[in-house]
């Protein structure tokens, strides 16, 4: 019985995760359609969730040297303040340049070296308790 | 009429305030990765296989006929051999847009489709492989690379579905071999510190360990491929550098090229 309730209950917060990000992503592609037109080719799956205010979520990556890229970030919360940086494996910030943090942001990043980079998600302001969240990346 | 204008210009003065905050709050240039907790660190993002290939075009101009594969591998009723084998064939499909090959790419379309039927993802794949054969007829060569990035999402997102996130792994981890295993070819036919550069993917090398030494059917982790494979990215963690930046030396590529070789021979059943 335990263990069905904590199926249910594992199903039913994974559901409002993804029903978070599912909102969530229509913005964060909408953030990466003017890469688009630069020439840049945008993944087709995602990565999401949701935040409390000053929250922060890494999203590891593994980037190649030759490449750019843009991540870009939204949230479908009217009035939150989203912000996205990139380190490397040693905690450097690489970001290129940037829009400003908001419902849509991103920043570009082209790698000095091959490896692993950490996308940094992290919600500045929203008027809800939770945030959700999505990110997709382009590159070229 | 001010008593009306005092509360909008408070408002406008509250968000000129709290912009010039964000916009003064700028990102730390450094952060300590290891304070940050675990939980908050999401499993490593597995790059598609054209932002390899994206990098490889500008690197120069391989002979990428050399590199296709004379069989698209024999497959048996063995899941794990299956996923493994559709992620090699995609892999597979990736060189023939290289190549430009329409034959080869419309083939291997069709294969994807058989591949996926075996392990219950056809559905899934039905109109990804319709359209790869529709491009490769007319040679849009960019939009066939997106189609077979999308397929292998389509296949991992529709295993994940059924429940099968071990299975989806292991279609990755097939497509990563044989990627690599090309890869290293190239790198080895004009050696460069920077392009043998791509090969240095230590955290996607753990992620897959790690993916593998915990998988959650004792069958499946104890299938002689999938052991194999383990032992094979346990080989290669150290012969492509911890540090970023550090050469990956041409002999190290060798021996990468030999390994990976030998595992695509395995799964494809080569020779068998």
């Amino acid at each position: 019985m335990k263990k069905s309730l904590a199926i249910l209950l594992s199903v039913l917060l994974a559901g409002t995760a993804w029903a978070y990000v599912d909102d969530a992503l229509s913005f964060a592609y909408e953030a990466a359609h003017p890469y688009v037109k630069l020439g840049f080719s945008v993944r087709e799956d995602a990565w999401g969730g949701d935040l409390g205010v000053k929250d922060r979520q890494a999203v590891q990556a593994q980037l190649f040297k030759g490449n750019e890229y843009w991540f870009c970030l939204g949230t479908d919360v009217k009035r939150a303040v989203l912000s996205i940086n990139i380190y490397d494996s040693k905690g450097k910030l690489v970001n290129g340049e940037s829009l400003k943090p908001g419902r849509m942001t991103a920043v570009r990043v082209v790698p000095e070296r091959t490896g692993s980079y950490y996308a940094i998600v992290t919600v500045l302001k929203s008027p809800e308790e939770r945030t959700g969240w999505a990110l997709v990346y382009a590159y070229k | 009429m001010p008593n009306m204008l005092h509360p909008f210009a408070a408002i406008v003065a509250l968000t000129a305030l709290t912009t010039t905050v964000l916009r003064a709050d700028p990102a730390p240039e450094s952060i300590d990765l290891s304070a940050f907790p675990a939980q908050s660190i999401d499993d490593v993002v597995v790059p598609v296989p054209s932002e390899v290939f994206v990098v490889l075009d500008k690197l120069g101009n391989p002979n990428w006929r050399g590199e296709m594969s004379d069989s698209l591998g024999k497959q048996t009723g063995n899941r794990a051999q299956v996923a493994l084998l559709l992620g090699t064939v995609i892999a597979e499909g990736f060189i023939a847009v290289e190549a430009e090959d329409s034959e080869k790419v419309k083939e291997i379309g069709r294969r994807v489709l058989t591949l996926s039927k075996a392990i219950n993802v056809e559905k899934a794949v039905l109109e990804r492989s319709k359209s790869i054969t529709d491009k490769a007829e007319v040679k849009q060569w960019l939009a066939v690379r997106r189609e077979f990035d999308g397929a292998l999402q389509d296949v991992k997102g529709a295993m994940q579905e059924l429940g099968d996130d071990d299975l989806a792994q292991l279609v990755s981890v097939g497509g990563w071999i044989r990627g690599t295993h090309v890869l290293t070819s190239i790198v080895s036919k004009s050696y460069s510190p920077d392009s043998a550069e791509l090969l240095h993917q230590p955290a996607l090398l753990d992620f897959f360990s790690d993916k593998l030494s915990n998988l959650s059917s004792r069958r499946l982790s104890n299938e002689p491929l999938v052991q194999r494979i383990r032992k094979l990215l346990k080989s290669i963690r150290p012969l492509i550098g911890n540090d970023e930046g550090s050469t990956i030396p041409l002999d190290n590529v060798k021996r990468i090229h030999k390994l990976t070789g030998e595992t695509v021979d395995a799964i494809t059943l080569k020779g068998a």
